[in-house]
């Protein structure tokens, strides 16, 4: 029989084995076609390809930006309504109806909410008709095009379906694991008001309990796919849908450039991480 | 006296929890209730801190009636049985919590934040959070963030009940002392007998909702009920016996 230790061992192995290497491997692969150093266009080292996204007028440096900017304002407005819902009902979130409604956008694949999206807010979809109904448009047509647009409206839309209830639940849980209640009622005999417990205490407390999960989630709603290639603009791109189309060109040029944006995503996405666990771990720091 | 609890009732569905409680603090003065768990002195607390609404009786602060108070305007602060501290928040920022919600300028903040901090020993621990504190640590700062706001009354719901001995007699000292300088009333809460006598100007016995009052010590350790007698009794024998066996021994 397998020891303790030789168990721990096997299982660090078989996670080295089944997802560092091949991630490693990926990396380095993508690093070296950036370079020149594989791939058919292969001619030697060069640091030609990594120029190019730095030069004016490339899509890359443009769609980091988009994609770091439509992230940054879906999480914002995810984390607001979330807040909002945990304070005003709570009672419910932990047991009533909007538990069990809140887990219905979490089971919806990317393709199927964008696909809900689209139907709602397109030019022709169920918002613009309503508003025509309601004597607020006078052509459907006049509906502000929220999807496919240039700011990403309809991406964000989309992850914030998703984003909030995810994150309602996750402050519920924040609220009795992080004894949020009693805190409150700390600060009400110290002499805190209905505002200042809510914006010194209850606010502060559920966005540090919730930090890695939301820099997950800022990673993961930075590099979504489906949902920004059904929603987004041909122009600024999410960087997931650039990478992708300059990998399947056919000017085998792009290439390497798909595999910056690769890397570079990995990197920004480590960082990112890096700051989470750094966080993390300057909370478990000893005494 | 600066509080007054008059006839207070409260029931939790079928149960009763307290009935007709009675009882009153006078300035700068500690009153200590005793009681087994469960026996309603938490709720009693909580009553008077506003956190709970009594079913009847009356709360009063220097003579005025404040049932329909907001737990907020009372300035009475209730301390849980845990250090409860803001983990956000670094010690100095837990200390000086009161004083921001009241508005008080930043000089005022520093100058009183230091002082207090200098008083409870933990200048040096000034910049920590409160998962890099012991214990003992964690209470001396929820002590300092109550009391620096100098409360109407301070209630302490069995406060160090997490401690280890040597700890809890430092806290005791400590409460004591603080007491004293800024001159808080409070309402100690225990389960310990010893530490009721200990940390009481006067004590009551709490038991199925109902609580007795003792005028002082003495009148709390006389009485037969209580324990105290046969506790000290217990402990006098126990140190005759250790002096027999000690001299038999040398003999």
């Amino acid at each position: 029989m397998l020891s303790r230790s030789n168990l721990d061992r096997a299982g660090f192995l078989l996670f080295l084995i089944l997802a560092i290497l091949p991630m490693a491997a990926s990396l380095a692969y993508a690093a070296g076609y950036s370079v020149g150093l594989v791939g058919l266009l292969s001619e030697g080292f060069t640091w030609q390809y990594w120029a190019r996204p730095f030069q004016e007028g490339n899509q890359i440096f443009a769609s980091f930006v988009f994609s770091l900017l439509v992230a940054g304002a879906a999480t914002a407005i995810t984390l607001a309504i979330a807040l909002l819902l945990v304070l005003a009902a709570r009672r419910s979130l932990d047991n009533g109806l909007l538990a069990h409604l809140s887990t219905i956008p979490l089971a919806l694949p990317g393709t199927v909410l964008a696909f809900l999206v689209l139907q709602w807010f397109s030019g022709s979809g169920i918002a613009a008709r309503i508003a025509y109904a309601l004597g607020l448009l006078q052509t459907p047509a006049q509906f502000p095009g929220i999807v496919h647009d240039q700011y990403g409206v309809g991406i964000i839309i989309a992850q914030v379906i998703v984003g909030v209830p995810f994150f309602a639940l996750l402050f519920a849980q924040l609220w009795h694991n992080q004894r949020i209640r009693q805190l409150m009622e700390l600060a009400q005999t110290i002499g805190a008001g209905r505002r200042q417990r809510v914006a010194w205490v209850a606010i502060p407390l559920l966005l540090h309990g919730a930090f890695p999960t939301v820099i997950l989630h800022l990673v993961a709603v930075i590099g979504v796919y489906e949902v920004p290639l059904l929603l987004g603009a041909q122009s600024p791109q999410m960087i997931s849908v650039l990478t992708m189309q300059k990998y399947g060109m056919f000017d085998l040029q792009q290439k390497p450039e798909a595999f910056i944006c690769a890397i570079l995503y990995t990197l920004l996405s480590l960082s990112l991480i890096a700051v989470a666990w750094r966080r993390m771990k300057h909370e478990q720091s000893p005494r | 006296m600066i509080l007054t609890v008059q006839d207070i009732c409260k029931r939790f569905g079928q149960q009763t929890v307290l009935q007709g409680v009675t009882l009153s603090v006078a300035e700068r003065r500690t009153l200590s209730i005793l009681g087994r768990s469960g026996c309603g002195k938490t709720t009693l607390l909580k009553i008077i801190a506003g956190l709970v609404k009594p079913d009847s009786g009356a709360v009063r602060l220097h003579g005025t009636e404040i049932g329909q108070q907001l737990p907020e305007a009372r300035n009475v602060v209730y301390l849980y049985q845990e250090p409860l501290l803001f983990p956000h928040l670094t010690v100095l920022e837990n200390v000086a919590f009161g004083l921001r919600v009241r508005r008080a300028s930043a000089s005022e903040i520093a100058s009183r934040t230091g002082r207090m901090l200098e008083h409870l020993g933990m200048e040096s621990h000034a910049k920590k959070f409160p998962h890099q504190l012991s214990g003992g640590q964690k209470q001396r700062v929820a002590f300092g963030r109550a009391i620096i706001i100098t409360p109407n009354v301070l209630l302490l719901d069995e406060p160090f009940s997490s401690l280890d001995p040597e700890t809890r007699a430092t806290m005791q000292q400590l409460f004591k002392q603080l007491a004293q300088e800024y001159g808080i009333a409070s309402l100690f809460v225990t389960h310990d007998l010893k530490e009721a006598i200990l940390m009481g100007d006067s004590i009551g016995y709490m038991a199925d909702g109902t609580l007795t009052t003792f005028a002082n010590r003495q009148e709390f350790i006389n009485h037969p009920d209580y324990g105290a007698t046969k506790e000290m009794e217990f402990w006098s024998s126990l140190r005759q016996q250790t002096t027999t066996e000690e001299y038999a021994a040398s003999v």
